[in-house]
C-alpha cells in the first residue's frame, strides 16, 4: 500500500504511465526496488520519466509518509484495493488511485449526479435544491464537485434533505475549494465524503477539472445538468457520461437565456427533460408522492393578500418595487407580508429586497 | 498713549474674544506686532502703515507696540488689520478712546484704505452679543450678516476715513443694501417628480421620520440620487436655532455670501467619492469645517458608497455617533457641529447589474471585492437599507399622481412630534438615537411580538446590533402609523429595510 502511494505521488507519472510500469514490474513495491536502467528499458517509458521515478525514491520513506497521510484521516485506495470503486473499472482511463476523505457512495445505492454552471441564476438555484433534497429524500446519494452556484446547491439539497452527498474535487481533497464552501466542507464530511485523485496539498488548477467530470459522472447512475453556457464545464461531464453510457437529464430554461443555452441543447440532442421534480423521480422509478400536497396546504393557509402577493413572486428573483407595482399594494402592506412569507418558507429574500419562490 | 481695542477670532463656530493694545511711546521708530500672531496677522502691520498713510495720516516716528490678548492661543485669520488700525489711531489720539471703548471691530483693510469683507462675521456677532457688547463695526459688504443678529447696533463701514469720521462723533448713515430682501426662492426639487420607486419613497419618508441613515442600493439610473436631494424637502424646517447655528458654519467658511436671511433649507451635501479624510471631517493646518458640519442638520450623500477611500469613511463613525466633529491641528483644537442624516448610495456590484445574472459580468472574486471595500463598523451605523431597481416603462408612464413633498413633510412633522413628546425628558430627540441600554425602556414590545421577533431573529440570523436596528426602525415606523404600540406589522416592515447582508453577494 505504502508503495502504491509512493507510486501515485510522482510529479510527471499520471495514471496511464502507472499502469504500463505495473504491467512489467506487477507491484509497486517490485517497481521500487528496481534499478533505473531497468526501468528506461520498459517499453513507453521516457528517459525522463524514469529519471523522475529514480529521483523520487530519495527523499521518500515510504513508511513515514503513509502513516502521515493515515494521521490525517485521508484513506488511500488504489486500482489493487477491494475497496476501489467497481464502477470505476468499467471506464476508460480511470484513475490508478484515488484518495478519501469520509467514505465512498454505497455502490448498491443509486446515485445522481447534479452538476451546472458556477455562475447560476436563481432559478438554476432552486431547480438545484429541489431536486437534491427530493433525491435525497428517497436516498439516492448526490454527486457533485462543489464548485460554486450549481455544484454548491446540489449538495445543499441533498443535506436539506437528510441524505448522502459526495464530492469530487479537482484539487488535493484537503483544500477546500472554492474557500467560502468551507461549511459546506464540513457538512459533506458529516454524511458523505470528499474523493479526489489528486494526492493531498495539490493546489487546483484549471487543467485538472475537465478530468474531475469523468470522475462525478463515473459515480452516478444518472447526470442533471442544470444551467450551463454553450460552452460549459457541465458540457464535458455530460460528454463523459454519454462516453460511460449514463443517462443525462437537463433542465430546460427560456430560449433566450445564455445560461440555458447549453441545456436546450444537450435536450435538443436526446437527453431527458426535467420538467418538474415529480416526474423526473417516476423516470427514475422512484417514488413520487406528492411532497407539494403540504405546500399546498401552507399556501391555502394564506391569506387574501398574501396570496396575492405569493402569487406575484416567481422563480426569478422579483424586486419589491416590481412585487408593488404588479399588486398594486402600498409599500408598507408589501412590507408587512413578504417577512410572514419568508417565515412560513415559501419565499426566499435571495438579495437585497429581491425575492423568489422557495423550493 | 495707549489703547485698546475688542475685536474676536473664530475658533470653530465660536467666536473668542481678543482684544488689541496699542501703545505709542518715545523712543527709536519701530512698529512690533507681539502676542502668538499667524502670519497673515503679522502682515497687518505692512498694510495697516501704508492704508493710513494713504488716507493722509502719517504714522509718528515713534515706537509703537501691538500685543494682541490673550498671548495664549495662536491669532490667524483676516479680520485683525481694521482693530489694529484703530487702536493706533486711539493711541495717537486721532479717534477718541471712549468712542471705541464699548464696540467690537473686525475687518479687513486694503493698502488705500478700503475695507473688505471677512468670513465668520455672524458668529463673531452673535458672540458679541452674549458678552454684552453693544455695538459692532464690520465690513460693508458684511453687513446683511451682521444684522441677522437682533438688537445689535451695527456699523458697516467701507474705508477707514468712514470709521474716523464716524468715531469722532460723525453721521453715519445707513447704506442702502443693493441686495434683495425677497427670501429666496429657488425651486425645491420635489417628490412627485420620482415616478414609482414605491418603496424607495417609503424607505426614505421612513428614515425622515426616525432620522435613520440610509442605504440605497441600485443600478445605475434607478433615481438614488433623485432621491436623496429630495430628502430635505421632507424634514421639517429647521427652528430658529438651528439655522444660527447652522448659518455660522456657513458664515465661518465663507460661504454665507449676501444672504440676508439665516439658512432657512436644510443642507444637501455630495461630496465627490474621491473626497480625503480631511475634506470630510474639516482639517487644514487652520482647521475649517469640512463636508460633514456643512451638512449638518441636512443630508450628507455619499454616492458610490465602495468608492470612497477607506479613511475618508472611518472618518464618518465619530460624528456619526456624537453629532460633532473634533480636529486637533496644531493651529489648535476645534470642534464643529456635524449632526447630518447620512444617505449612501451604491451599486449592488461593479457593473451595476447584479441581481440580474443575465446582464451582470462580475465575478465571483470581483463581487467580493466590491462589497469588501464598505467597512462594517460604517454600515452598523445604518438602519435602513432598501434596493431601488430599474424602473419599468409601465410605471414611469403611468399617470397616478404622485404625492409631493410638502404631503410627505406634513406627515413627517408628525412623526416628529411624537417624538419630541416621548423624548421629552431624554437627552436625545429621534429614535435612531436611542441608546441601547434604553431600547427596552421606549421599544416595548409584548408578549406575541416578542415570539414574533424571536422568530425573526432565528429566521435571518441577526446579531444583538441588527436586532436593536430593527427595533428602532419599527418605533419609527409604529410613528408614523400613529401608534403607541409596536405591531407585528411595523416589525415586519423594519424587516424588509434591514441592513444589508454580506450572504448576498457570497452566493455568485
Amino acid at each position: 500500500m505504502k508503495y502504491q502511494y509512493w507510486l501515485s505521488n510522482i510529479k510527471g507519472v499520471g495514471s496511464q504511465t502507472i499502469k504500463k510500469l505495473l504491467k512489467f514490474s506487477g507491484t509497486a513495491e517490485a517497481l521500487y526496488a528496481m534499478r533505473k536502467e531497468q526501468i528506461e528499458k520498459i517499453a513507453g517509458i521516457e528517459m525522463h520519466t524514469a529519471a523522475a521515478i529514480a529521483e523520487s525514491r530519495k527523499n521518500w520513506k515510504p513508511d513515514e509518509a503513509y502513516e502521515k497521510l493515515t494521521e490525517r484521516g485521508i484513506k488511500f485506495i488504489s486500482w489493487e484495493m477491494e475497496q476501489y470503486p467497481k464502477r470505476f473499472r468499467t471506464i476508460a482511463n480511470p484513475p490508478y488511485s484515488i484518495y478519501v476523505k469520509g467514505k465512498l457512495p454505497d455502490e448498491r445505492k443509486n446515485s445522481v449526479a447534479i452538476v451546472g454552471a458556477r455562475m447560476s441564476s436563481d432559478y438554476g438555484r432552486v431547480m438545484a435544491l429541489r431536486l437534491g433534497k427530493a433525491l435525497a429524500e428517497r436516498g439516492v446519494s448526490i454527486i457533485s464537485g462543489m464548485a460554486r452556484g450549481i455544484d454548491t446547491y446540489g449538495h445543499c439539497g441533498a443535506i436539506n434533505g437528510g441524505g448522502e452527498t459526495f464530492a469530487v474535487f479537482g484539487c488535493g481533497i484537503d483544500i477546500c475549494y472554492p474557500e467560502s464552501n468551507h461549511n459546506l466542507y464540513n457538512k459533506i464530511l458529516e454524511s458523505g465524503g470528499l474523493i479526489s485523485e489528486y494526492p493531498p496539498g495539490q493546489k487546483p488548477l484549471p487543467q485538472l477539472f475537465p478530468a474531475r467530470n469523468r470522475m462525478i459522472s463515473a459515480f452516478s447512475d444518472t447526470i442533471i445538468v442544470i444551467e450551463a453556457k454553450e460552452r460549459s464545464g457541465s458540457l464535458i461531464t455530460a460528454d463523459f457520461a454519454l462516453e460511460q453510457g449514463k443517462d443525462i437529464y437537463a433542465v430546460p430554461g427560456r430560449t433566450t437565456d445564455a445560461l440555458s443555452r447549453g441545456c436546450n441543447n444537450l435536450i435538443r440532442q436526446g437527453a431527458g427533460i426535467i420538467t418538474d421534480v415529480e416526474s423526473f423521480l417516476e423516470d427514475l422509478g422512484l417514488p413520487a408522492e406528492k411532497a407539494s400536497s403540504q405546500e399546498n396546504l401552507k399556501h391555502l393557509s394564506l391569506e387574501k393578500e398574501e396570496e396575492l402577493v405569493y402569487s406575484c413572486v416567481d422563480l426569478r428573483p422579483r424586486s419589491m418595487e416590481e412585487l408593488a407595482f404588479r399588486t398594486g399594494l402600498k409599500a408598507q402592506v408589501l412590507a408587512d407580508i413578504l417577512p410572514v412569507l419568508m417565515q412560513k418558507d415559501l419565499i426566499i429574500e435571495t438579495f437585497q429586497n429581491y425575492y423568489v419562490r422557495s423550493s | 498713549m495707549y489703547s485698546v481695542v475688542l475685536t474676536a477670532m473664530i475658533q470653530g463656530i465660536k467666536s473668542v474674544p481678543v482684544s488689541v493694545e496699542a501703545d505709542v511711546s518715545d523712543g527709536l521708530p519701530l512698529f512690533e506686532m507681539v502676542g502668538f500672531l499667524a502670519s497673515e496677522v503679522k502682515e497687518a502691520k505692512e498694510r495697516v502703515r501704508t492704508a493710513l498713510r494713504n488716507i493722509g495720516f502719517t504714522l509718528p516716528p515713534k515706537r509703537i507696540t501691538i500685543n494682541v490678548l490673550p498671548a495664549n492661543i495662536r491669532k490667524n485669520g483676516s479680520g485683525f488689520d481694521l482693530p489694529v488700525a484703530l487702536a493706533i489711531l486711539a493711541a495717537v489720539g486721532i479717534i477718541p478712546k471712549e468712542a471705541i471703548a464699548d464696540s467690537l471691530v473686525i475687518g479687513e483693510v486694503s493698502l488705500n484704505g478700503e475695507i473688505k469683507p471677512v468670513s465668520g462675521i455672524l458668529p463673531v456677532v452673535a458672540g458679541a452679543k452674549e458678552k454684552g457688547i453693544k455695538a459692532c463695526i464690520v465690513p460693508g459688504k458684511n453687513a446683511a450678516e451682521a444684522r441677522l443678529v437682533k438688537q445689535m447696533r451695527i456699523y458697516a463701514v467701507d474705508s477707514l476715513t468712514e470709521v474716523i469720521h464716524i468715531l469722532n462723533g460723525g453721521d453715519y448713515v445707513e447704506k442702502d443694501e443693493k441686495v434683495n430682501r425677497e427670501k429666496r426662492t429657488e425651486l425645491q426639487p420635489d417628490f412627485s417628480e420620482i415616478h414609482g420607486q414605491k418603496v424607495l419613497k417609503r424607505a426614505c419618508e421612513t428614515a425622515a421620520c426616525g432620522m435613520h441613515n440610509l442605504l440605497i442600493i441600485g443600478p445605475p439610473g434607478a433615481g438614488k440620487t433623485m432621491a436623496a436631494m429630495r430628502m430635505p424637502g421632507i424634514l421639517p424646517p429647521l427652528d430658529e436655532e438651528e439655522q444660527m447655528e447652522l448659518s455660522k458654519i456657513y458664515s465661518v467658511c465663507g460661504r454665507f455670501e449676501s444672504r440676508v436671511h439665516l439658512m432657512e433649507e436644510r443642507p444637501f451635501r455630495c461630496p465627490h467619492h474621491t473626497v480625503t479624510a480631511q475634506g470630510l471631517s474639516g482639517g487644514g493646518r487652520i482647521p475649517g469645517p469640512g463636508e460633514v458640519s456643512l451638512a449638518h442638520k441636512g443630508i450628507l450623500f455619499l454616492d458610490e458608497l465602495p468608492e470612497f477611500q477607506q479613511s475618508a469613511l472611518e472618518i464618518l463613525r465619530q460624528p456619526m455617533e456624537e453629532g460633532t466633529v473634533r480636529i486637533v491641528r496644531v493651529g489648535g483644537t476645534c470642534e464643529y457641529p456635524a449632526d447630518f442624516m447620512l444617505i449612501a448610495a451604491m451599486n449592488p456590484c461593479k457593473c451595476g447589474y447584479f441581481p440580474d445574472i443575465e446582464r451582470c459580468r462580475c465575478t465571483a472574486s470581483s463581487m467580493e471585492r466590491y462589497i469588501n471595500r464598505i467597512s462594517q463598523p460604517l454600515l452598523d451605523r445604518i438602519d435602513l437599507c432598501t434596493f431601488a431597481p430599474q424602473i419599468k416603462f409601465e410605471e414611469l408612464t403611468e399617470t397616478a399622481k404622485e404625492e409631493t413633498s410638502e404631503q410627505i413633510r406634513a406627515r413627517v412633522i408628525l412623526a416628529h412630534e411624537r417624538q419630541r413628546y416621548r423624548f421629552r425628558n431624554e437627552n436625545f430627540r429621534y429614535n435612531s438615537q436611542i441608546p441601547s441600554q434604553k431600547i427596552a425602556e421606549f421599544c416595548r414590545l409584548n408578549d406575541k411580538q416578542e415570539k414574533n421577533m424571536e422568530q425573526i431573529f432565528h429566521r435571518f440570523h441577526l446579531t444583538a446590533r441588527s436586532y436593536h436596528k430593527i427595533l428602532k426602525a419599527a418605533r419609527t415606523i409604529a410613528d408614523m402609523d400613529g401608534s403607541d404600540k409596536i405591531e407585528n406589522r411595523h416589525l415586519n416592515e423594519a424587516v424588509c429595510y434591514r441592513n444589508i447582508n454580506r450572504h448576498f453577494w457570497e452566493r455568485k
